[in-house]
């Protein structure tokens, strides 16, 4: 890539060299003999657009506006009187964002389209050529005002960490005061009450560590010992 | 469960990293979200975008279209189509800036026409209601030598392409103007007679020629097949030997010319027909209109007495319409032109006609019979030069209150306490009459006087004073973008115009007092213009012209007793003029330095006051360029002398502080010059501008500079085209003095003492754009982040910070890297659409940013020139010192109110608690 890029950088300082058989450029745009091309290519229009006037506002810059083309109705379009040389084609449009194209002409008119890299500049990926150019989606200039939406509030931790401990300090003695739940606590206070009524835990820790209370002692004992 | 375990163990090990990582991205991003951009429903609540042509080439009505419209054809290379009610743009296209995109011709039938470019051209065709693209066709002609005496127009659906060879003959060729089908050879028509002088009024060619004594007038109709040369004596028409031809104005007719400035001739039939209208001034611009009784001749001047002047005279019987007939004392059109006329035809409408006038200062105004202006445009500021922020003066109460608290004012004014408190009752009254005055006054709104221009409280309201190419200079209200003031200076020659505010609005009763220096349009010479800039009159030294070209211009640091700063000229004979002259004494350490564009020559000067006047002594001499020769500077950029840096250091990850060099005098110089091995090569040099000495400096090889640089505080950057890479890269450097500091904090710092040189840090990014103006933005006391402006190709300005072209971006970052908040090092910068400032107000052709300091620390105002005007406020650190404008003072107030309510409710529930229980 990088010999043959450099080749034709020193074919066009030696001077425009005549190209009889260009294939690739189109016949009626050229004059013979004075080493110019034409680029051509097509925009899509953007989808979700009203497709009155994207052309007007739809413009092609070659090298940042070194040359400049415009668009016709159907969305080609030519830019006259290129020397050869390598050329970055973009589509500039207010609202929508196209992937610009470098596109390669060498001494003997062939074209050659291939996608822009900045950093690796002897990548070639290349594109079909005449260009066509498809919107990639639309520009994001604004920031997205937050909404004030009620169970945003409400989710919020904050407000979770304020509003449930008052709940508890306004609700739980409320629900004392009433009849029915102090009923039930006397229940509960009374089923604690029963004496007779053996303990949940006390029931399963004698159950399943029956030989731990010898150990726990010999443990005990131990530490008699030590101390003595 | 052990195979578990194992697996889980390194993982956690990893999420641990990972979080780590994902650590440095929340910085990351934190960073990503500094880039400030604003909300949908601030569309033009701080900006505004002001759309130009430029000065007119060509216009023509359109008349077919439903939608009236002016299609204009500019200097600026660009066509447009005017709304003829209101003046604005209805569609415009920017062609190439050079002359690739030169307009040649403008021909508006259902379809507009142009032909662009300078051999090759382009002919299109364009629809004129939507502007679209309808045909385009390329031409080339063989012989490239006469090119550019070339002329075109359109006749019978052919485009007529004519190449005079003065003295020789005349090539006609003519093409099929929607194919470019040549029709028949190029036909070669001798003729002899042609000189320079000669006019097309086509199809027909004329001539003033012959020996002197006896004078012919000629023309030939050059497209009919048959050659016919009409040819008179010139003493028929004229008695005078020295006289010229010009063709008439506004796209008249019937061909014709004037001859001499003083008689009217028209072509008929192929013979000269003399009008019985002579010209009424020699200035004045002639057109040929078709009017309901028969062609019209209109004419219109500018009279010194009697102002904008126009008559009209009917072709046939030499009668004055008088209906059309205007002069306006009060109108100042410079040098008016009929750009463009037309004349309804019914009867019913007698001579109700719209003319287009373009003036020698750019406008374009839109005037109906008698002289009625229907609107302006000011196309001049397609072409701003230099731009000046001015403060506004504060009214006349804050001046008071100002000058109560002023110390020295009041330990001279008031001998006792009783007469201070006096005083302030007195002010507090005065403030409370004005609060009841705006109360009443917001219905009269009275603001829009010019003494309503008084200091809002954050200094944003500013005015922007802008120096056209033209010599006009506008006075603009930055929030809206309207003028205030205009004034013309026809002799100005603005190119490397510099404008200095040497009073501010700050020192009442002192006005405020703005300079303008440039050159004299013919000789070159000093101009020197210095107005008011919130009035826009002349004060002081008026418009003054020097007798001499000058160098170099600087404003005195110190003011005088009038608060005046004095303007320093150093002039091509290395003397020193000061204005005023009572200033000279005041002349101490001053440095002047003088860099040649051309031979990257820098040279300095030290100026001193030696008892009687103000001499310049040249202390050093540098050549940038080294010992080749070819080297030339392109762009040049030092500190803006407003900038105070209020931030010494930077804390590093360590909580070491590494100390910034803040040189005020340091000068970057980016210079460009062949080299024998690499072609070009692009060298970034920082000069100390008082001593001399090269403090820093960075050369690119394989390169060509972009007139883009830009510097503050301690960094600066360059920007220039890489031609190995076939990229645009920017290079920056920043400046640091190193972890202990030079001198002791608070120190002045002295370029003559310093001897040490600072750590220079040097990075080089990629721009993935093509840059066409760069600013830095620019605050009050410099504490708020800096970001830098880049306009764009595209028509974008985006807003860069720092810290992602900061040359101390790690390649492999370290905790403490991320601790300090750097960026890792990625070559290619990030140009987000959210950056754009403008969002979608695509700028055309941006030539300048300009960035001005606002009363808020947070906000930098900007406005960027070229062929539109946008101007906009950024915050780079976002709005830390005001509220957001979607506070929400409703929630605030409600919320608020609630719990007064809640206090004083459960203040009283608690007392009757306390009632019951004490009742208990």
């Amino acid at each position: 890539m990088k010999p043959i890029s450099i080749c034709v950088v020193a074919i066009t300082l030696l001077g425009n060299v005549y190209c009889a058989l260009n294939p690739q450029s189109s016949s009626t745009d050229e004059d013979i003999g004075n080493g110019r091309y034409a680029i051509e290519g097509r925009v899509f229009p953007p989808e979700d657009q009203d497709v009155s006037s994207w052309q007007v506002g739809t413009r092609v810059h070659v090298n940042g506006g070194e040359y400049i083309a415009f668009i016709r109705d159907d969305g080609t379009f030519v830019i006259h009187n290129v020397p050869s040389g390598s050329y970055v084609v973009e589509i500039v449009h207010p609202d929508y964002m196209y992937e610009p194209v470098r596109v390669e002409i060498n001494s003997k008119g062939k074209y050659r389209a291939r996608k822009v890299n900045y950093i690796q500049t002897s990548q070639v990926i290349q594109v079909p050529y005449p260009l066509r150019m498809k919107p990639l989606s639309r520009f994001r200039y604004f920031q997205v005002r937050e909404q004030w939406r009620l169970t945003d509030f409400f989710f919020n931790p904050m407000v979770i960490m304020m509003v449930l401990p008052l709940l508890l300090i306004m609700v739980l003695p409320k629900m004392m005061n009433d009849p029915e739940t102090k009923e039930d606590l006397k229940q509960i206070s009374n089923l604690a009450k029963m004496g007779e009524m053996p303990e949940m835990s006390e029931m399963f820790t004698s159950l399943f560590s029956g030989g731990s209370t010898s150990k726990a002692a010999s443990v005990k004992a131990k530490q008699v010992k030590k101390r003595q | 469960m052990g195979v578990l375990s194992t697996s889980i163990k390194p993982n956690f090990l990893g999420l641990l990293k990972f979080l780590n990582s994902f650590n440095w991205f929340i910085v990351f991003f934190s960073l990503i979200n500094l880039s400030v951009c604003i909300y949908e429903d601030q569309i033009g609540k701080f900006d505004w975008r002001q759309t130009y042509v430029g000065r007119i080439k060509f216009s023509q009505f359109d008349t077919v279209s439903t939608a009236k419209k002016i299609i204009v054809a500019t200097e600026e290379n660009v066509l447009a189509a005017l709304n003829l009610k209101t003046g604005q743009v209805v569609w415009r296209h920017v062609l190439e800036s050079a002359s690739t995109g030169n307009i040649q011709l403008l021909h508006v039938t259902d379809k507009v026409v142009t032909v662009s470019g300078a051999n090759p051209y382009l002919v299109r065709g364009w629809d004129s209601t939507t502007g679209v693209l309808l045909w385009e066709w390329s031409l080339m002609l063989q012989k490239d030598d006469h090119a550019e005496f070339s002329e075109w127009w359109v006749q019978h659906g052919m485009l007529v392409h004519m190449l005079p060879v003065f003295g020789s003959h005349l090539e006609v060729s003519m093409y099929n103007l929607m194919t470019g089908q040549n029709r028949g050879s190029t036909s070669k028509l001798p003729a002899i007679w042609t000189n320079e002088g000669c006019v097309l009024s086509p199809p027909y060619y004329s001539c003033i020629s012959g020996s002197m004594g006896s004078l012919l007038l000629l023309s030939l109709d050059v497209t009919s097949n048959a050659v016919q040369i009409i040819s008179k004596p010139l003493s028929q028409f004229i008695s005078t030997e020295e006289s010229s031809l010009r063709p008439l104005d506004a796209n008249s007719i019937q061909p014709g010319f004037v001859i001499g400035d003083k008689k009217i001739v028209l072509i008929k039939n192929n013979e000269f027909e003399m009008l019985g209208i002579s010209v009424a001034d020699e200035s004045a611009s002639v057109a040929l209109v078709d009017s309901t009784n028969g062609p019209m001749v209109l004419q219109t001047w500018t009279d010194d007495i009697k102002g904008f002047s126009l008559i009209a005279h009917s072709a046939s019987t030499g009668k004055e319409v008088t209906e059309v007939r205007c002069s306006d004392p009060s109108l100042r059109l410079p040098e008016p032109e009929l750009a463009a006329v037309i004349c309804s035809k019914t009867p019913r409408e007698l001579h109700a006609c719209r003319l287009l006038v373009t003036a020698a200062d750019d406008s374009l105004h839109l005037m109906q019979q008698a002289g009625r202006v229907l609107w302006t445009r000011e196309e001049a500021l397609a072409n701003v030069v230099a731009v000046e922020f001015v403060d506004l003066p504060v009214s006349d109460l804050d001046a008071a209150i100002e000058s109560e608290f002023d110390q020295k004012e009041a330990a001279k004014m008031y001998s006792s306490v009783w007469a201070a408190f006096s005083r302030r009752l007195q002010t507090q009254f005065q403030q409370l009459q004005t609060l009841l005055q705006s109360l009443q006054g917001a219905e009269t709104n009275a603001r829009d006087t010019s003494t309503g221009l008084v200091r809002d409280y954050f200094n944003l309201h500013k005015i922007i004073v802008l120096v056209t190419d033209v010599g006009k200079i506008f006075g603009m209200d930055n929030l809206s973008g309207a003028i205030l003031w205009q004034h013309y200076e026809p002799s100005l020659d603005p190119s490397g115009a510099a404008v200095f505010t040497r009073r501010s609005a700050r020192h009442p009763p002192h006005d405020a007092y703005l300079t303008i220096v440039g050159k004299h349009e013919e000789t070159g010479n000093g101009l020197i213009i210095s107005l008011n800039p919130i009035r826009g009159t002349l004060v002081g030294e008026r418009s003054l012209q020097l007798d001499v070209q000058l160098l170099q211009c600087a404003l005195l640091h110190r003011a005088d007793q009038e608060k005046l700063h004095a303007l320093l000229l150093l002039d091509r004979d290395e003397n020193v003029q000061i204005f005023p002259v009572s200033a000279a004494p005041l002349v101490e350490n001053m440095f002047i330095y003088v860099a040649e564009k051309n031979t990257a020559r820098v040279q300095g000067y030290a100026l001193k006051y030696d008892g009687r006047s103000v001499v310049a002594q040249k202390t050093w001499s540098l050549s940038l360029g080294g010992s080749e020769a070819g080297h030339r500077i392109v762009a040049s950029s030092a500190k803006p002398a407003s900038e105070r840096t209020h931030s010494a250091g930077r804390v590093l990850g360590d909580r070491s502080v590494l100390y910034k060099y803040t040189n005020p005098n340091l000068v970057l110089f980016v210079t460009e010059g062949p080299d024998a091995i690499h072609k070009d090569v692009v060298v970034a040099t920082c000069v100390d501008a008082v001593s001399g000495a090269v403090i820093a400096s960075a050369a690119v090889r394989r390169a060509r500079a972009l007139p883009l640089a830009v510097h503050s505080d301690n960094f600066l950057a360059y920007v220039y085209y890489n031609d190995k890479h076939r990229r645009t890269e920017i290079g920056t450097m920043e400046l640091y003095e190193g972890k202990q500091r030079w001198l002791e904090a608070g120190a002045a710092f002295s370029s003559l003492r310093a001897s040490r040189a600072p750590a220079v840090y040097r990075a080089a990014y990629v721009l993935p754009a093509a840059p066409r103006a760069a600013a830095v933005t620019h605050t009050e006391r410099s504490l708020t982040d800096k970001h830098v402006l880049f306009a764009l190709s595209t028509g974008a300005i985006v807003e860069l910070p720092w810290a992602y072209l900061e040359p101390r971006r790690p390649v492999t970052p370290t905790p403490e890297h991320r601790e300090e908040g750097l960026i890792p090092y990625a070559p290619e910068l990030p140009l987000p659409a959210e950056a754009v400032i403008n969002y979608n107000r695509t700028l055309h052709r941006v030539s300048a940013i300009y960035t001005a300091p606002s009363g808020l620390e947070s906000t930098s105002l900007v406005l960027a020139t070229g062929l539109d005007l946008f101007y906009t406020r950024v915050a780079p650190s976002k709005t830390f010192d005001l509220l957001k404008d979607d506070f929400d003072y409703y929630l605030i107030t409600l919320v608020l109110g609630a719990l007064l309510l809640a206090t004083y409710s459960t203040k009283y529930f608690a007392s009757r608690k306390m009632l019951k229980m004490a009742w208990k």
